[in-house]
């Protein structure tokens, strides 16, 4: 028999118990996975998305939404000339709910614009002036909008025609219906107005440069935001609203735990105080004690965090293949992310236990003695 | 039973006390003036207590309930501190120990009324488990503890839990894990006290063959006139106080 024996018969005395705390602990983990999964990969959706389109630098006014604000077309007027800047594309981007679909992503682009070149056909072709009332769909909107080529589709008032599917490279490319700029600025009443420009470097450009860039735009356009286009999203007050709020949900989640493991631990102490006196009257010394308590809710946390991994892994990827959110976010499941999980789990089963254990050392031997 | 299961000790000096400092007496036990009292003085346990016990003794401490029986065998196990006087184990200051957990351990033996064993680990993890504190290995410790259960006669019940042994087995488990770390004294509580005449006479034999073929210091508590009678050594208490203390002139089998 190991002292891991004396561990695990100490968390499976109660079964029921043990097992309803650790559902608890693992609720919490899940809420974490979640939560930080999503938001982080609805960042780097984006960032991948962009990615995939050759953009350097976005041009922006991110505000506190998710989607940017819309602001004159002539801006980019002012940029296009600047050093460094090899081209521009203007785009309007919304989230909108099209036929059964409540939130996708439609990415309306400059005709001609170099967001378009990444487009690579599956099936069908591209719209061929931009006055068609035509779309290209993304892959896995095509999938979740069930539409093929020739269907027509709906977009706000206006029906228009699906006649091509796309492989954009990315995530949030692929979940997106693409169409021409000046058809999306008529059917949504935005004549003359983008809310994105997309801005490609020219190739010697360095890092510095890059940054120097965006802050001469700054200068330039009070309307939007020029940033490097990976942290483009993640330096949104929208988005650090969405961190700030998943952390924040998923700690108040996490505390719930804390307390529901030091709940356990505490009424496994008061149940076993006749047995840990009679360890103490056998000559196990007080630290042995503590450490048992805290490796009994060590374990705990560790076992919860494992199997609120695997809860929140399975649950986000479910959410993720939803038709409400499908093709707007891959969610993050990094490993990093999933190790953070597991260590905050094996963080709140030693904290839970600390004070239990610190009950437990106090307990005098002479008890064993005594009934 | 085989009764070959541990080695007889030489008693030479205590092998991991931390009161160095102390001259060998000769006495195993010696307290002198020992008082204990609880709840700020209100309940006086022990009152001037004065007493020696030799290697070998078999001393039975006898008396009516709230004598102060179970309190002497509390300081004798350094399981609590009297409030005055002194107790020395072979010239140890007992309430002075450093780590009173390591004189637990490796001196003491305890066997109680109630028999104490955990609930959730069998006959021979139970008897394994003072052993966590000995250099043994896992090895080690699991085939002393199987010597130590077929000494007793439960060599059938290993991987038994308390809950599927009968009062007298469970006793017996606990008499097994009192010898695990090899203890030079036995304190026993009451240890038939939750038994029936019959297992209550074999676990008396039980110990008593113990402390004879182990040459173990043996101090037991007990009511029972007829029990306190096998000892080399009877000691009576009454409110707190030794109110007689004679050598018999049997210790009979």
């Amino acid at each position: 028999m190991t002292f891991f024996t004396v561990i695990v018969r100490g968390l499976t005395r109660r079964p029921v118990r043990t097992g309803l705390t650790l559902l608890g602990i693992a609720i919490g983990i899940a809420a974490v996975v979640a939560l930080v999964g999503i938001s982080r990969g609805f960042n780097q959706s984006w960032a991948a998305g962009m990615k995939a389109r050759g953009t350097d630098v976005v041009v922006s006014n991110m505000a506190s939404s998710l989607i940017p604000k819309p602001f004159s077309a002539s801006v980019r007027d002012r940029i296009a000339h600047l050093p460094h800047v090899a081209a521009t594309c203007t785009l309007l981007v919304d989230v909108t709910s099209i036929e059964n679909a409540e939130m996708m992503m439609v990415s309306a682009r400059e005709w001609g614009g170099f967001a378009w070149k990444n487009l690579k056909l599956i099936s069908g072709r591209m719209p061929q002036d931009p006055t068609e009332p035509a779309v290209v769909l993304g892959r896995t909107a095509a999938e979740v909008l069930k539409k093929k080529v020739g269907d027509p589709i709906q977009i706000e008032t206006r029906e228009l025609s699906v006649v091509g599917i796309v492989d954009g490279n990315a995530w949030v490319e692929n979940g997106s219906v693409i169409l021409s700029l000046p058809l999306f600025q008529e059917i949504t009443g935005n004549q003359g107005k983008i809310n994105i420009i997309d801005i490609r470097v020219t190739p010697s450009t360095s890092a510095k440069d890059v940054e120097l860039l965006c802050d001469q735009i700054n200068r330039l356009v009070p309307e939007g935001r020029a940033v490097v286009a990976s942290e483009n999203i993640s330096n949104s007050e929208a988005s650090r609203m969405v961190r700030a709020m998943s952390w924040s949900t998923s700690l108040l989640a996490v505390l719930v735990g804390v307390l529901g493991v030091m709940n356990t631990m505490l009424m496994n102490v008061f149940e076993r105080t006749q047995e840990i006196c009679v360890l103490l009257a056998l000559g196990w010394k007080r630290w042995r004690i503590v450490r048992m308590i805290l490796w009994e809710s060590a374990l705990l946390g560790s076992l919860g965090g494992v199997v609120g991994v695997l809860i929140g892994a399975i649950g986000v990827k479910v959410l993720g293949a939803t038709p409400a959110i499908r093709g707007l976010l891959e969610p993050d499941l990094s490993t990093s992310l999933l190790a953070v999980s597991v260590a905050i789990a094996i963080a709140v089963g030693v904290i839970s236990g600390l004070y239990p254990a610190w009950r437990s050392s106090r307990l005098t031997p002479s008890r064993a003695l005594r009934g | 039973m085989t009764t070959d299961l541990v080695t007889q000790h030489s008693f030479a000096s205590p092998r991991t006390l931390d009161t160095a400092t102390a001259e060998p007496s000769g006495y195993v036990f010696e307290a002198a003036g020992l008082e204990k009292k609880y709840d700020d003085g209100r309940v006086h346990a022990l009152r001037g207590v004065t007493f020696t016990v030799t290697q070998g003794e078999f001393v039975t401490i006898t008396g009516p309930s709230g004598c102060g029986k179970t309190t002497l065998l509390q300081m004798l196990g350094a399981l609590d501190r009297p409030t005055a006087g002194s107790l020395l184990y072979r010239g140890n200051s007992i309430p002075d120990l450093r780590d009173p957990s390591i004189y637990r351990a490796h001196e003491i033996g305890f066997i109680f009324q109630a028999f104490h064993l955990l609930p959730t680990f069998t006959a021979l993890e139970n008897v394994q488990i003072p052993m966590f504190e000995s250099d043994l290995s896992i090895s080690e410790r699991k085939n002393r503890a199987v010597t130590l259960l077929q000494s007793v006669g439960l060599g059938h019940r290993l991987s038994h839990f308390p809950a599927k042994l009968s009062g007298g087995e469970r006793q017996r488990v606990a008499i097994a894990r009192s010898l695990a770390n090899n203890p030079s004294v036995l304190l026993a509580d009451e240890p038939t006290g939750n038994l029936d005449s019959e297992n209550a006479r074999l676990i008396l034999e039980l110990i008593v063959r113990l402390h004879r073929e182990q040459n173990m210091t043996l101090m037991l508590v007990t009511h029972d006139m007829s029990i306190a009678q096998r000892g080399s050594r009877t000691i009576q208490m009454k409110d707190g106080r030794i109110v007689s203390d004679r050598a018999l002139t049997i210790a009979a089998d």
